[in-house]
């Protein structure tokens, strides 16, 4: 769903601004999406569902039949129930409105898109609410009887400190949410964020910093229950994200929509599957859909090099780490055997701990996990 | 009997930028040698380096028909040769397979260090000199002036001094019928026994070592045995090629030709430079005479980034080698590097294009140590030994003294400059011989070390002078200095490749400044890196580049994998062309930091 009422500067999705999005916009795309869905469910076949991810964009900005509209195609493709079906909310008073009504659709969990608690910060990352709207989404979102939240919040975004970031952990940590994802701000090429850093003319706090901040987040959400088990994403017991873990177990995934990615599953002719990415723009992306062949999308078929060093940087940002039986069984032979000399380094370098069933990053390692995935291609 | 009477052999020689593959542009156009389609501007400058820093590298052979106005067809070889004194080696071959050269001068700049030098070395090799003043469409030329010049300072009549314009065309019909009247007719006898000479090769992977002569006596046909005099090997022709510019095969080279020879040489050693080809059945009793060996000035260590690339470093320099007959090199090891080559050059720029060609052309990634110059060791034993390398320098215990090459530099520029290249050279710890006044010009005479002129001293004198000053040098000997061995240690491991021989007075400065290079160069690593510069265990300066705190991608899902990966890739790709030197991942530039401390 790439619609946003406003564009954040840091942003790089494909995104689309909708001020607001009128119905016909939301229909005629919504006929889009379904006209994929079927187009594409095919190479899906014989699969069941495991999880519903409504994501964007700000897919909150639909109306309530909308996602009723979407979910009933999906669950009609497909057999199974699915473990999760999440909605991304942001906290503007628009959507908190609609969230009974989506529950009734079919969500069953919310990420809430916070990204702060702090009106300075919510302002300095050009965001367009302020923190009592997230305190009124998040009530919102209990009051409709959502049992399964997720939080979103940014670190070492511009002029932001140490205090601040405590105290946005305080105020999140209040509501006992039962997912949190903390992202340090990334700043990508192209976005103003972006653009402006590259002059020199962002403030943000400085690596050290950055670092304590967010050693302070690790400490803080685990001394409250919540396990880091996956470089950014913080689960109470049993609520890890299940969608999510697709991704970093590449695991098929069906992706819709304009600028949407699928890891297509692996076939005889694709042993290690293809990545599909759907055009950034609404209007090649439609056509494609409209012409029936999915023209425009950029496909990729990943080769065992390829699939080995994602096989193991995705499942090393993991905290369960990577499982050498499943890399053994998919690639013929234990990480080992294809890494040796670069195991060996970085686990007297301190950053990497090898166990025989798995290889986990130490904190260390979390820390410089980039580092450590290079060494891998 | 002489050769062919319609073969005029002429090669282009000038001063680096004076317009020589230009004007052969015009001459290749004029002659209807290339068609319209073809053109493009130094056509004759094939490298992409070439190309890419506007220079000629390498010297070229191009042949033309002409029709001269005394109604003859005449077949005009044409060579354009490099104007950089570094390439110099590929002028004094270009000039033994030719009868006549086009003396090019700047018509605004006027004679400068190389046209004079290649003005004498062509006169040496006996060839007939036609002065030509070039880019007088310049509004700030003065043909006149430097026609006068010419002859001042060449010898040659000014009245003979041709004016022409490589841009615009001017002058050039007048040129090809100078070439037709003043340059001989072939030297060398078409009934001798075959005698060719090779003045340079290449290497082709798919016939091997090709060789480009001149024949001087007989004839060379397709399938004839011939033999290559100064191993004594045979093969046979396999093909002959002229090029007119572009290779076409043709059956026989006749006396005064020049032209490709394939003769099926896989060997790279067989084939040298100088050789001389004759026949196998009746070869001729002599050789020619063949070219000087070159004395290399300038040395540095390559090495390959992965140790197992060294095989392959190995061909290419034998490949280049044959391409290249001005480079030299030999095996050496380094504790910090591994296995790789000392290689001697005939000045920095040389050593750069070498390098550079070596990367792209044989696809290696190499590490370059500071270029260094030959010290002249002397022991307390009384032992001499010439190193090229400041590993190879004996411990300072065991040292009577070391010797540099001191050079004699002659300084050409206009007045207005004088003081700021009187300081450049009193810096470089220069001693002033004398200076004296041609025309507009100045001519300053140097001594100065060899080692202060290698690295950056033209470059230096450019800026000091807004391009207009020029630089010849000729070696004068060698003389003694307070010279000492600067060593560099990265988290306490010394670097051999790293070190550095300079004088005294400057010993600390330079350490310091080193340090300082070194810690821009050294990417932050996952520890602390110390970086040390010392004078036997003296350590004279320190720096530390500061551990690396954090590198972590905070977001990864299905959208952002690809373009992750191909982040990591770039990484990856970064710190593949590093030397890990104990714990430290030391980047190739880092090698060359030394050359660097001029900057600041
Ligand atoms: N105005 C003008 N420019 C010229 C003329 N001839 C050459 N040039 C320019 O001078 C520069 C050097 O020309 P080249 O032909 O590459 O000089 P070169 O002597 O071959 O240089 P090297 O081979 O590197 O020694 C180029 O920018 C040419 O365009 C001329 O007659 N008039
Ligand atoms: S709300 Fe999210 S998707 Fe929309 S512009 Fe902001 S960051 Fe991008
Ligand atoms: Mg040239």
């Amino acid at each position: 769903m790439p619609f946003c009422e406003r564009i954040c500067p840091y942003c790089d999705f494909a995104v689309i601004r909708a001020r607001p999005l009128s119905p016909e916009d939301e229909s005629a795309y919504l006929d889009t999406l379904c006209a994929e869905l079927h187009a594409r469910a095919g190479a899906f076949e014989g699969r069941r569902l495991a999880s519903i991810y409504l994501g964007g964009g700000t897919p909150s900005l639909l109306q309530a039949r909308s996602v009723e509209r979407i979910l009933g195609a999906i669950r009609g493709a497909f057999p199974g129930d699915p473990e999760e079906t999440t909605l991304e909310v942001n906290p503007s008073t628009l959507e908190t409105a609609r969230l009974p009504d989506f529950r009734v659709a079919g969500i069953d969990r919310i990420s809430l898109g916070a990204q702060s608690f702090d009106d300075t910060t919510l302002r300095r990352l050009g965001r367009g609410h302020r923190a009592s709207e997230v305190h009124r989404s998040f009530e919102a979102c209990r009051a409709a009887g959502f049992a399964n939240v997720s939080l979103d919040l940014i670190v070492a975004a511009p002029g932001q400190t140490l205090t601040e970031v405590e105290a946005d952990l305080v105020a999140a940590l209040a509501y006992a949410p039962e997912h949190l994802s903390v992202y340090e701000l990334s700043l990508e090429p192209g976005t103003p964020f972006g653009k402006a850093a590259a002059r020199g003319r962002l403030q943000r706090p400085g690596e050290e910093e950055a670092v304590a901040m967010l050693e302070c987040v690790e400490a803080r959400l685990c001394a409250a229950g919540y396990e880091r088990y996956e470089i950014s994403s913080y689960a109470r017991p049993g609520h890890r994200s299940v969608h999510n873990r697709r991704y970093w177990q590449r695991l098929p995934v069906l992706g819709l929509g304009m600028g949407a990615v699928s890891s297509d599953p692996p076939s005889p002719r694709h042993p290690f599957g293809l990545r599909r990415s759907n055009p950034r723009e609404l209007a090649p992306y439609s056509e494609g859909v409209a012409a029936g062949d999915g023209a425009g999308a950029q496909v990729e078929v990943l080769g065992a090099r390829e699939a080995r060093a994602e096989a193991v940087f995705l499942a090393l940002r993991t905290g369960d780490g990577l499982d050498v039986e499943l890399f053994a069984g998919e690639f013929g032979a234990p990480p080992r055997h294809f890494f040796a000399r670069e195991l060996d380094r970085l686990t007297a370098d301190g950053l990497l701990e090898e166990a025989p069933d798995a290889l986990r990053l130490t904190p260390r390692g979390r820390m410089l996990s980039d580092s450590v995935f290079a060494s891998f291609l | 009997m002489a050769g062919d009477p319609r073969i005029r052999n002429f090669c282009i020689v000038a001063h680096i930028d004076h317009g020589k593959s230009t004007l052969a542009d015009r001459l290749l156009e004029a002659t209807g040698t290339l068609s319209d389609r073809e053109r493009r501007d130094q056509f004759l400058d094939k490298m992409d380096l070439e190309r890419e820093r506007g220079i000629t590298i390498k010297a070229q052979t191009a042949r033309m028909p002409y029709r001269a106005q005394d109604g003859e067809e005449y077949l005009l070889n044409l060579i354009d040769t490099p104007g950089h004194v570094d390439f110099s080696y590929e002028v004094s071959r270009a000039l033994q397979a030719c009868e006549g050269a086009v003396l090019v001068v700047d018509a605004a700049q006027g004679i400068e260090a190389q046209t004079l030098a290649n003005a004498y070395l062509a006169i040496d090799a006996g060839l007939e000199i036609l002065p030509v003043v070039n880019k007088i469409d310049l509004p700030a030329a003065d043909p006149d002036r430097v026609a006068q010049e010419i002859e001042d300072v060449v010898g040659l009549d000014a009245a003979d001094v041709l004016s022409v314009s490589a841009k615009d065309g001017r002058g050039i019909d007048a040129l090809l019928e100078r070439i037709v009247a003043v340059v001989p007719p072939p030297r060398g006898n078409p009934a001798a026994e075959l005698r060719a000479l090779i003045f340079d090769s290449w290497f082709d992977s798919y016939v091997g070592a090709v060789m480009l002569v001149r024949v001087v006596d007989g004839s060379v046909t397709a399938g004839q045995r011939i033999r290559m005099m100064a191993r004594g090997t045979d093969r046979e022709v396999q093909e002959l090629h002229v090029l007119d510019p572009h290779p076409r095969k043709v059956d026989c080279l006749a006396a005064g030709e020049v032209g490709v020879v394939v003769a099926g040489v896989k060997t790279l050693a067989e084939v040298r430079v100088g050789d001389t080809l004759t026949d196998f059945r009746q070869p001729a009793s002599e050789a020619l005479p063949g070219f000087e060996d070159v004395k290399p000035m300038v040395f540095t260590g390559l090495y390959p980034v992965l140790a197992e690339n060294y095989e392959n470093l190995k061909t290419a320099l034998e490949k280049l080698k044959l391409n290249d007959a001005s480079l030299s090199y030999e095996p050496e090891t380094s504790a910090a590097l591994g296995f790789g080559f000392r290689c001697g050059f005939l000045g920095f720029l040389h050593s750069e294009i070498v390098q550079e060609r070596l990367e792209r052309e044989y696809d290696l990634d190499l590490i370059a140590t500071a270029p260094t110059v030959r010290y002249r060791v002397v022991e307390k034993n009384g032992r001499v030994a010439e190193i090229e390398s400041p590993a190879a320098l004996p411990d300072a215990a065991d040292l009577d003294r070391i010797e540099e090459p001191v050079i004699l530099a002659t300084i050409h520029l206009p007045p207005e400059f004088v003081g700021p290249v009187i300081k450049l050279c009193q810096e470089r710890r220069g001693t002033q011989r004398d200076m004296n006044h041609h025309g507009s010009r100045v001519q300053l005479r140097y001594e100065l070390p060899l080692s202060e002129v290698v690295l950056d001293f033209h470059d230096r004198l450019k800026g000091a002078t807004r391009g207009y000053g020029s630089l010849d040098y000729e070696l004068q000997g060698y003389r003694q200095a307070d010279l000492v061995k600067l060593d560099v240690m990265v988290n306490a491991d010394p670097v051999d490749a790293l070190s550095l021989i300079v004088h005294r007075d400057k010993s600390h400065q330079r350490g310091t400044d080193l340090a300082r290079k070194l810690k821009e160069f050294i990417p932050r690593q996952m520890y602390e890196v110390a970086i040390q510069a010392a004078i036997g265990t003296r350590v004279i300066a320190r720096t530390t580049v500061k551990a690396l705190r954090k590198n972590v991608t905070a977001k990864c899902y299905g959208g952002d994998i690809t373009r992750k990966r191909k982040l990591l890739e770039k990484q990856k790709e970064g710190k593949r062309r590093m030397k890990r030197v104990g714990s430290v991942e030391i980047p190739q530039e880092a090698f060359l930091a030394a050359l660097r401390l001029d900057d600041s």
